[in-house]
């Protein structure tokens, strides 16, 4: 134990040696320190910023809160389109998800059914990662909270409070408003180009993008903009804290006020029935739309949750076409009610209104025989008779005088073969011919290039080529009824509080103050002479507030073989379009109105003018000065008068037009004889 | 130390009141330092709270202390006659391990004797550098340079790191192998081996990486080329640790405050990811601090083995402590994204017993050199025992 068996200088070498190598790996020990001290403070002092942001990045999440959709209001503040709230149910695609298994916690809480499953399942496959998939929407309390509940030991599912859009008038709105619906591919590759567009926001599950009409065109100005919420989550995800101080809110869209008023609107579609077609109504004086429908319609809330296969089918397959919008995009030929605008040509042309045509029910021109709609004829005609007749020998030859580009410059100083900006797209212009027109659709076909003689009297008629739509009828009512301006229909009174241009601030119409009285003089009388085409059914009640109008009946097929014109029996596709156009009170216009009723027989006073006469009651009912004009018709103080007035005014309808005392009436009309 | 001048008569120094004396308190102090930080972290990643681990960090750190004061008034013969025994011993329960050893995460490391479960390869770690120390405590310093005496010790270290690396625990093994070569360099391996060896090495590693590897140690290694290629896989670990590194700042986000820890993006935050836990909340006045202990520890520890008198003390204590500033050069190398994620704690700070209680045996060791720095130890010429 004691001797040493290594003698001393070895012993001396061995330690020295271990003293060198100690020394040694001392020093590469302090080295790896100093190593480690010096990344230390690479990382902690020289990048800290970087890492202290990557470190809030994992610590904070920010949630996108989408902002509430701008509402969208008629003219009086009636909301059109809102939104309401919703509950949703959503798995987040996350890495390591079992969705299978999260599907069958989740059944044991809310319904799901083997086609959501599928559903559900295959949206995951698609979703990018981390983004959220909708299992249900409008769950009610009772799931939601049994859901919320039981979120912590679900940590993929969330159940939060969005919102979706609600239009509370459904179908009466649907074309003019259109609805949202989610978020295409098409949606999304499009605004992909746009920077000023969220990105995010589109790909949040419960954002809607307007689809059609004023929720498609105002619907950057409906988005608003997005807001977060600032939470504390853990490396699963989980949400540890919420920190409100640090939430951006949302701000709500803008609000989207139109002229439309939602009384007319409801009951203009109302009165449609199961017909098909168009009701306007604008407003002769501002030129304001107060009703645009188009009937039949549909409900656009179904479009919101999304329509199923069978559902689109049968709205899309309906031949009455509830998903054309028949007030701008339907267009039809204006028969008769174009006689007014022939008329105007007519006098512009300098030819003298009493210059009478014999009607004898058929007329021999160009090879054939036109006829007139009454088979015996109307007798003799001067241009009030003929329109208050609705005379179709005296425009036959009246037109021939007059010629078709004159016509046709006289149409569109009307409004008619134009679209009209009223801020929402789907507008068809129509067609109004002329020898120009003809020169450019038959390039082919040179033969059929140039303007042939029979083609004028047809056009008087409003047949032929003329295509025309239910705005732009309702354009031409309002600027004849206001005698001056070239009136613009506008549908957007303002957005988020900044007034739309009106339509008023228009230059003036090319027609004489005198021409334009002399053809409303002939409307008055369609609607107020007992002779007239639409007396019977254009009598508003409404004391002396009378209605001025005009027929219409648009040929789908040819008569000429002696067929009757009676379409009672007719198949509904073969059956005459039948219009009106009127305006009221006709010695103070102040609605315009057009009605087509597509296939609703002949006659323009059967379908048309009734329900004119309907939604025109509601228009001058809801103003207040028309109103208190029935009320008390003023400005007549002594009493027997009113009496009398009151007492007669039901039973006993003024017999002439012009009304004989009340209201200063329009500078330039003519008050008797026409 | 005032003492030891006047400990000159024979029999005084075994005397247990000197032996007590003797033991190098500064250095028992900052082990107690790492420890209380170790344990301060943990209590805060469990939310302020002294369960689930502070209060057994704690506690384990108390009896391992005393078992470690206990070891250092042990006799060095005692070690130095233990040492080919415990070594055996270490063996055996290897080739054990791999015939009826736990799996566990996909390796065979865990051994359990009545209900007691651990990792013969912690055994083998003293063993292995009480082995070599007494083998080399018996050669000279030519054969030990060069001659072929060394391949001996080289089957000492190649055996053990070899089932190790088998179970597989490429840890571990790694570890073991940079214990044995840290002995025989100190020993006074001849400068041209140590350079051919390291040439070697250096040329060996892509193929062994990318041919002997398993999958999973691979994708490790590749990660660690390049974190940010996968940051939700393979590459989490190191870039959500650089990321609480780098967040802590110069004087970190507060004691209780790391949201990497706090909020589990860190890994393994209680065990091997400690540092980074103490680097986020404490920033790099707190991780400078903590390295600077280590250092203390490896430098007072490097020179009690300078100080031994005996060679078997010189090789002991030089081999313990340098496996303990490889745990603490990996780990940190590790948490900071310098070196690829292998199972290596940091010693005394992180929570884990079983390397606890392997470096608390080995700082007995340590300090039983310090204690016995003038006993003779026999030769191991000859002899066995």
């Amino acid at each position: 134990m004691s001797e040493p068996s290594i003698f001393f200088f070895e012993v001396n070498e061995r330690q020295g040696v271990f003293h060198r190598r100690a020394f040694l790996l001392g020093g590469l020990t302090g080295v790896g320190l100093l190593a480690l001290g010096g990344r230390l403070a690479q990382l902690q002092l020289v990048e800290a910023q970087r890492y202290q942001k990557l470190s809030a990045g994992n610590q904070f999440n920010y949630r996108l809160v989408p902002p509430p959709r701008g509402l969208i209001l008629d003219r009086n503040g009636v909301s059109l389109a809102s939104n309401r709230p919703n509950f949703r149910l959503m798995i987040n695609k996350d890495k390591g998800l079992d969705a299978e298994a999260v599907l069958d916690d989740l059944t044991k809480l809310v319904p799901i059914d083997g086609t959501r499953r599928a559903r559900v399942l295959r949206d995951l496959e698609r979703a990018p990662r981390k983004a959220p998939v909708v299992v249900m929407e409008d769950l009610s309390w009772e799931e939601f909270s049994r859901v919320n509940i039981r979120a912590p030991e679900l940590p993929n599912v969330t159940a939060d409070m969005g919102e979706v859009r609600v239009y509370p008038f459904g179908g009466a709105f649907a074309h003019v408003i259109g609805y949202v619906a989610k978020v295409s591919d098409r949606d999304l590759e499009a605004a992909k180009k746009d920077p000023t567009q969220d990105q995010e926001l589109l790909h949040h599950p419960g954002f809607r993008i307007g689809k059609q009409g004023v929720e498609k065109a105002f619907d950057i100005e409906l988005r608003g903009r997005t807001g977060a919420t600032k939470t504390e989550v853990d490396a699963q995800g989980r949400v540890v804290r919420l920190d409100p101080a640090g939430d951006i809110p949302p701000t709500a869209g803008k609000a989207v006020r139109l002229t439309l008023d939602a009384d007319i609107q409801n009951r203009a579609l109302e009165v449609m029935g199961d017909e098909s077609g168009a009701i306007v109504v604008m407003d002769c004086r501002t030129g304001d739309l107060l009703c645009m429908v188009s009937a039949p319609s549909f409900d656009a809330n179904r479009f919101v949750r999304g329509l199923s296969g069978p559902e689109y089918k049968a709205l899309a397959e309906y031949e009455r076409k509830p998903l054309l919008d028949k007030a701008m995009t339907g267009v039809f030929p204006p028969g008769s009610t174009f006689k007014p605008t022939v008329s105007l040509a007519a006098l512009a042309a300098g030819i003298n209104p009493e210059v009478r045509i014999f009607c004898g029910g058929s007329w021999y021109y160009g090879g054939r025989t036109w006829r007139c709609y009454k088979p015996g004829g109307h007798g003799s005609q001067n241009m009030h008779d003929a329109i208050k007749n609705s005379c179709d020998i005296y425009f036959y030859q009246t037109s021939l005088k007059v010629g078709p580009t004159a016509i046709a410059n006289a149409a569109r100083a009307m409004g008619f073969g134009q679209i009209f900006d009223i801020g929402i797209p789907g507008q068809k212009k129509g067609l109004v011919p002329d020898p120009e027109w003809k020169k450019r659709a038959f390039k082919k076909n040179p033969a059929n290039q140039i303007w042939f003689p029979g083609e004028t009297p047809s056009y008087g008629i409003g047949q032929g080529a003329l295509t025309v739509n239910a705005l732009q009828l309702a354009v031409m009512t309002a600027r004849l009824a206001n005698a001056k301006k070239a009136l613009n229909p506008r549908l957007v009174k303002s957005v988020g509080d900044v007034e739309q241009p009106s339509g008023a601030d228009v230059p003036d119409l090319p027609f004489s103050p005198e021409h334009l009285a002399y053809v409303r003089g002939g409307m008055a009388a369609v609607a107020n002479d007992v002779t007239g085409t639409a007396y019977r059914n254009s009598q508003l009640g409404l004391g002396d507030i009378q209605m001025a109008g005009k027929t219409g009946t648009a040929q789908v097929r040819s008569y000429d073989k002696g067929v009757s014109r009676k379409s009672d029996d007719v198949r509904w596709r073969l059956k005459d379009h039948n219009l009106f156009v009127a305006f009221a009170p006709y010695d103070d216009p102040r609605y315009a109105v057009s009605v087509i009723i597509e296939h609703g027989g002949m006659g323009g006073a059967t379908a048309g003018a009734p329900r004119a006469r309907e939604v025109m009651r509601v228009a001058l009912l809801k103003d207040p000065e028309i109103r208190a004009r029935i009320e008390r018709p003023a400005p007549l103080p002594e009493a027997p008068v009113e009496d009398i007035m009151e007492g007669a005014a039901p039973e006993d309808p003024v017999e002439e037009a012009p009304p004989p005392e009340p209201g200063p009436p329009p500078p330039g009309t003519p008050t008797g004889g026409l | 130390m005032t003492l030891s001048g006047g400990l000159s008569r024979p029999g005084e120094r075994d005397r247990p009141t000197i032996k007590f004396m003797e033991i190098d308190w500064t250095f028992c102090l900052v082990l107690c330092l790492i420890a209380g930080s170790g344990a301060l972290m943990l209590f805060s990643i469990a939310g302020a709270s002294w369960e689930p681990w502070a209060a057994r960090h704690l506690l384990r750190f108390g009896v391992y202390f005393i078992i470690m004061v206990a070891l250092a008034m042990c006799d060095l013969r005692w070690w130095f006659m233990a040492a080919y025994p415990v070594y055996g011993i270490g063996l055996l329960l290897l080739i054990a391990v791999e015939v009826v050893g736990d799996v566990s995460l996909g390796a065979q490391r865990w051994l359990s004797i009545g209900g007691f479960r651990f990792q013969p390869s912690e055994v083998m770690k003293i063993g292995l550098v009480l082995a070599l120390a007494r083998y080399y405590h018996g050669l000279s310093s030519d054969s030990a340079r060069m001659s072929w005496r060394l391949l001996i010790p080289a089957t000492m270290i190649a055996l053990p790191v070899l089932l190790v690396a088998h179970q597989p625990d490429l840890g571990t093994a790694v570890l073991i192998t940079a214990t044995g070569l840290s002995i025989v360099v100190l020993a006074g391996l001849s400068w041209r081996i140590i350079i051919a060896g390291v040439v070697a090495v250096m040329v060996a590693i892509p193929p062994f990486v990318m041919f002997v590897l398993h999958d999973y140690q691979r994708n490790r290694v590749l990660t660690f080329m390049n974190p940010e290629s996968d940051p939700s896989g393979n590459g989490y670990h190191i870039l959500q640790s650089k990321i609480a590194l780098g967040s802590g700042g110069l004087l970190g986000k507060g004691f209780g405050l790391g949201s990497q820890s706090q909020l589990n993006f860190l890994p393994e935050k209680q065990t091997d990811f400690i540092f980074a836990t103490l680097a986020e909340e404490f920033g790099f006045v707190g991780c400078f601090t903590v390295l600077f202990l280590y250092g203390a520890v490896i430098f007072m520890a490097l020179r009690i083995a300078s100080i031994s008198h005996s060679h078997f003390g010189r090789l002991a204590a030089g081999g313990t402590i340098s496996t303990f500033a490889l745990y603490v050069l990996i780990n940190g190398g590790m948490v900071m994204g310098m070196a690829p994620v292998v199972g290596v704690p940091m010693p005394m700070l992180s929570y884990g017993g079983t390397v606890m209680l392997t470096v608390m045996i080995g700082f007995g060791l340590i300090q039983a050199v310090r204690v016995h720095r003038y006993t003779e130890v026999t030769s191991g010429k000859g002899s066995w025992m």
